[in-house]
């Protein structure tokens, strides 16, 4: 702007300069007219604000010339020095005298008008540039709201929530039809993932007779007396096998349950005391172990969620900390009105952390342990917004769940 | 006992069938609701293992009409939805008791003992084999008339051992019996190797036979034999 400002400034001036001097070249031109044809100097009162000066020599000159000049001349007036424009005229008269004409015009109007020029366009250009962009910001925001709405919208979408995406009435034909694609795209997705859920569900829920059947067979099957060592050792491995698949589904079944919102029922249950049946339940497996069980609660810690949700969520943090846990080791069970700690001493994880929580990854290479139960304690953490993290330090491996912040 | 097994799955029916024979029980078998509903309108049954999802309705129209003809026979749900809702309503209109598929043989028999006690009150809570004798109402055990002093473990370990007397009882079965399936762990066969140790010493120390044994790494037979 400011660039553009002084290349105005020059090119106005550079115009100004070329008329003002032309324009004295022709009132030089007319006065040497009248010296050459009248031989008289003319009468200059009429020319105002020029100041025209000419001298008759009485010797010739050699050279005819013309140059311009920039002055500066003391007003009295004023009190001050203003710039000129002057024109340098000279030739000599038939009778070979010389004559020189200078006119000196004021240039303190053109500057004024120079100087307004290049200050008042390059203003009224910013000004307009500014304008413009305002205008074209309100325009474009107006004109792409409904755009940035469905962008949101579909940003937002929520594939567990049955509600329906919610995109804005446009009359813009593009806008529209990219709606219509987030709509029955977001549609397909819901259904597929409906479809998806009750199909998990139904297999986790078909394979349950097959098992049973499976079950009932093996249990018949030993109970024939003609059967060897060899064959039983067979049968051993289907029985542990069938018992994987059973242990599998049933995990399955779970997390399709909760994923169903089968769970809905809520009431006010207290933590502690569903730790403490807990850790009474693994009593005796945890004194065979040797493993050393405190617990330290400073509040009963009473949520609102599905007890049984609660139930499992425990049982399996604890199953976790006492099936990882070394002979004679300990588990130190913490809670507070905010959290729930769970530190046990274990063999170093193997595995990367971050998976831990994954469905189907496994702590060790059990070959019993079939890999949902954290994923299992994971998805009901999600379901009531709770925050389940994991921290090892060399021996020591601690969940922590909390529940309210 | 009298038992009726209602179930769709003719595979499954006939190993209950099987299973329950052995410990001297009479089964029939119905294969819808159609034909439980006629054998119920028939004759009565102690105890009536019962399907719920059924070919040609629920089998919760087997117990409603049991209760409307004032019958008493216990009844046991099977079922494949391992469903909270299910279990109380099945629980709540008069049903016994509730078991989820899969389940072990020696469980269902376990459960259908426990219901069949319940039922017959009068002098009926108490089971014996040989020189012991259990105490279900108690939940005392005696050998030799000397009072066993047993865990909670111990104690229902051998109730379920002399229900299944005389067959081979798997380790799944057992951990599933004294667990359930909340405590899965991986381990939990050395816990019941520990309880069955124990047991069979407390029988043996107040002069009781050694009536467990074990089969192949496999399972544990409770037997004279």
């Amino acid at each position: 702007m400011i660039a553009g400002g002084v290349v105005l400034y020059f090119t106005i001036r550079t115009i100004v300069y070329k008329q003002i001097d032309n324009s004295l070249k022709t009132e030089a031109e007319i006065i040497e007219d009248q010296i050459l044809q009248t031989d008289t100097i003319p009468d200059f009162t009429a020319a105002f604000g020029h100041q025209i000066e000419v001298r008759l020599l009485n010797s010739q000159i050699k050279k005819n010339n013309i140059s311009y000049k920039d002055t500066l001349i003391l007003d009295e007036k004023a009190g001050d020095y203003l710039s000129y424009r002057s024109i340098y005229y000279s030739g000599n008269t038939k009778d070979k005298k010389g004559y020189i004409i200078t006119i000196y015009q004021t240039l303190e109007e053109k500057q004024e008008l120079l100087k307004y020029i290049s200050l008042y366009v390059p203003s009224l250009l910013l000004s307009l540039l500014i304008i413009s962009i305002l205008l074209n910001y309100l325009i474009s925001s107006n004109l792409w709201k409904p755009f940035y709405i469905s962008v949101d919208q579909a940003a937002n979408y929520d594939i567990l929530s049955d509600k329906p995406i919610l995109l804005p009435e446009t009359n813009i034909i593009e806008f529209e039809q990219l709606n219509s694609v987030i709509k029955s795209m977001t549609r397909k997705m819901r259904s597929d993932y409906l479809n998806l859920k009750e199909f998990n569900e139904n297999a986790a829920h078909e394979i349950q007779t097959p098992l049973a059947v499976i079950r009932a067979k093996i249990d018949m099957l030993v109970q024939n007396a003609r059967l060897n060592k060899e064959s039983l050792e067979l049968v051993k491995s289907i029985n542990e096998s069938t018992t994987k698949l059973f242990k599998l589904n049933q995990g399955l079944l779970l997390i399709s349950k909760i994923d169903n919102q089968y769970f809905q029922s809520e009431k006010e249950i207290s933590l502690k005391q569903i730790i403490e049946t807990c850790i009474d339940n693994y009593k005796e497996i945890t004194e065979i172990k040797g493993i050393k069980v405190e617990l330290k609660a400073t509040s009963e810690a009473v949520i609102k969620m599905n007890e049984v949700l609660a139930d499992v969520l425990i049982s399996n943090l604890l199953s976790n900390a006492v099936r990882y846990n070394i002979d004679n080791g300990f588990i130190r069970c913490e809670i507070d009105d905010s959290y729930l700690e769970i530190t046990n001493t274990g063999l170093s994880l193997k595995a990367d952390p971050e998976t831990l929580f994954q469905r189907f990854h496994k702590g060790d290479d059990n070959p019993q342990s079939v890999g949902l139960g954290l994923s299992i304690v994971k998805k009901i953490a999600d379901n009531y917004s709770m925050k389940i993290t994991y921290t090892h330090k060399a021996n020591l491996h601690q969940l922590r769940l909390v529940y309210k912040r | 006992m009298k038992l009726l097994i209602v179930e769709d799955d003719t595979a499954l029916s006939k190993s209950i069938a099987d299973y329950l024979i052995i410990e001297g029980h009479l089964c029939e078998i119905a294969e819808n609701l159609k034909q439980a509903l006629f054998k119920t309108a028939d004759n009565t049954y102690d105890c009536i293992i019962l399907d719920i999802g059924l070919p040609d309705g629920s089998g919760f129209e087997v117990i409603r009409e049991l209760k409307a003809n004032r019958l008493t026979s216990g009844v046991l749900i099977l079922s494949a939805r391992n469903s909270l809702n299910d279990k109380l309503h099945g629980l709540n209109i008069g049903a016994d008791d509730y078991l989820t598929k899969p389940f072990h043989l020696a469980e269902l028999s376990a459960r259908i003992n426990s219901i069949y006690r319940r039922h017959n009150l009068e002098g009926q809570n108490e089971i014996s084999f040989n020189e012991i004798r259990v105490n279900t109402e108690g939940k005392q055990a005696w050998v030799n008339n000397i009072l066993l002093n047993l865990t909670r473990k111990e104690y229902e370990l051998l109730v379920f051992f002399i229900i299944n007397a005389k067959r081979i009882i798997t380790k799944e079965s057992i951990v599933e019996h004294l667990w359930g399936d909340e405590v899965i762990l991986t381990d939990s066969f050395d816990f019941v190797y520990t309880h069955v140790k124990n047991l069979r010493k407390k029988i043996m120390t107040v002069g009781g036979k050694n009536y467990i044994k074990s089969i192949y790494g496999f399972g544990y037979k409770f037997s004279d034999d």
